[in-house]
């Protein structure tokens, strides 16, 4: 999330992050095709049939593909963080805490592996820190 | 009929893709560190069923008993959990697997399982069959476990010090398998051009990738 608001920064936009808890369209161009496919891949439903029509009707198949790469890497991703445990980067806890916070991110249950009460002081240097302007 | 030949079903797949993906097939299919190859395909072949019952009620799913004879109760337990519950994992429940498995062997079945998903996920996003899952090769696993790692507040030591996100290392007791998921991570969304937050030469701008990034990771509960 934090990687959505600070791209979308880098070219003068605001994204909205609810996007990404379902709210919205996330405030990017084809954003509502893009998160109810994410959304119908993701959990395996009925309409996803219906949500590849309209994202590819939507950004075109070249653009489909690489969406359809994000949703199965990310399905990747996520499974390697929470199995293996590992906590939030140093420097991010601080950083994500305003949205965290507002959009119920710290009710997850991959939060336990991450000591939130040091955001206040977690603001050194992040493990990507040409991202985040350290 | 080659693997993951998407183009039959109307796809242009980089290549880069492609060439990640069948590179983990062969990987899966050889033996590990800890796990021979009959029983990494086991724990992809579980992975894949947990997957493709994920939306039936428990009573309904087939149970995955005949898996007893290749791979220990324990592991079938972690590859479903690592597949479709992952809300359950937490590190009491991590630790007694660790204890009765090894650490370096809970990140072989962990790292099998992780990249089944992200190929299976794309495969059915994508709306196309899955690739049929590897013969397994001969051989003994190699019982390597790499040296310089330390507690760094996972369930596992990971290696440190490391110049990079905390995920870049979480399989780093399978070196092997880090480089396997790796490079389906570099091929399926970013290596070198990570630290570019404006992509201009490719179809989606970065958030829109980072939304659709956002929105799995958000579905899945990782707080990550």
């Amino acid at each position: 999330m934090a990687l959505l608001r600070v791209s979308s920064h880098a070219i003068g936009d605001e994204a909205d992050l609810t996007g990404a808890v379902g709210e919205g369209d996330g405030g990017v161009p084809q954003g509502a095709e893009l998160i109810r496919f994410a959304e119908c891949a993701t959990r395996g439903n009925e309409d996803l049939s219906e949500a590849r029509k309209a994202l590819q009707a939507a950004v075109g198949l070249e653009a489909f593909v690489l969406a359809a790469c994000t949703v199965g890497i990310f399905n990747g991703l996520v499974r390697t963080a929470d199995s293996i445990g590992i906590p939030v980067d140093r420097g991010m806890v601080g950083r994500t805490a305003d949205f965290r916070q507002d959009l119920g991110l710290n009710h997850f249950s991959g939060s336990r592996n991450t000591e939130l009460s040091n955001e206040a002081t977690d603001t050194g240097p992040t493990a990507i820190p040409d991202l985040f302007g350290n | 009929m080659s693997l993951f030949d998407y183009a039959q079903h109307g796809y242009r797949v980089p290549e880069s893709v492609v060439k990640a993906q069948r590179a983990a097939w062969q990987k899966i299919a050889q033996p590990g560190s800890w796990w021979t190859g009959a029983q990494r395909v086991e724990m992809a072949r579980l992975c894949r069923q947990a997957r493709s019952q994920r939306n039936d009620p428990p009573w309904l799913r087939a149970q995955s008993s005949e898996a007893g004879s290749v791979l220990p109760d324990q592991v079938v337990e972690i590859v479903r959990r690592v597949s479709v519950d992952m809300h359950s994992i937490d590190q009491v429940w991590a630790k007694e697997c660790i204890e009765n498995l090894g650490d370096a062997a809970y990140v072989e079945i962990c790292a099998v399982t992780v990249c089944i998903t992200a190929v299976d996920s794309f495969a059915e996003a994508l709306g196309v069959p899955m690739e049929e899952l590897p013969s397994p090769l001969p051989g003994e696993p190699n019982l390597f476990r790499p040296e310089g790692t330390s507690d760094v507040g996972a369930f596992v030591p990971l290696l440190d010090p490391f110049a990079g996100p905390n995920v870049s290392r979480a399989l780093s007791l399978r070196p092997d398998d880090n480089m396997m998921f790796h490079a389906l991570v570099g091929s399926m969304y970013a290596l070198s051009d990570f630290q570019d937050l404006v992509w201009e030469d490719r179809p989606l701008s970065r958030p829109q990738v980072e939304l659709v990034a956002a929105r799995v990771s958000s579905i899945n509960e990782c707080f990550y």
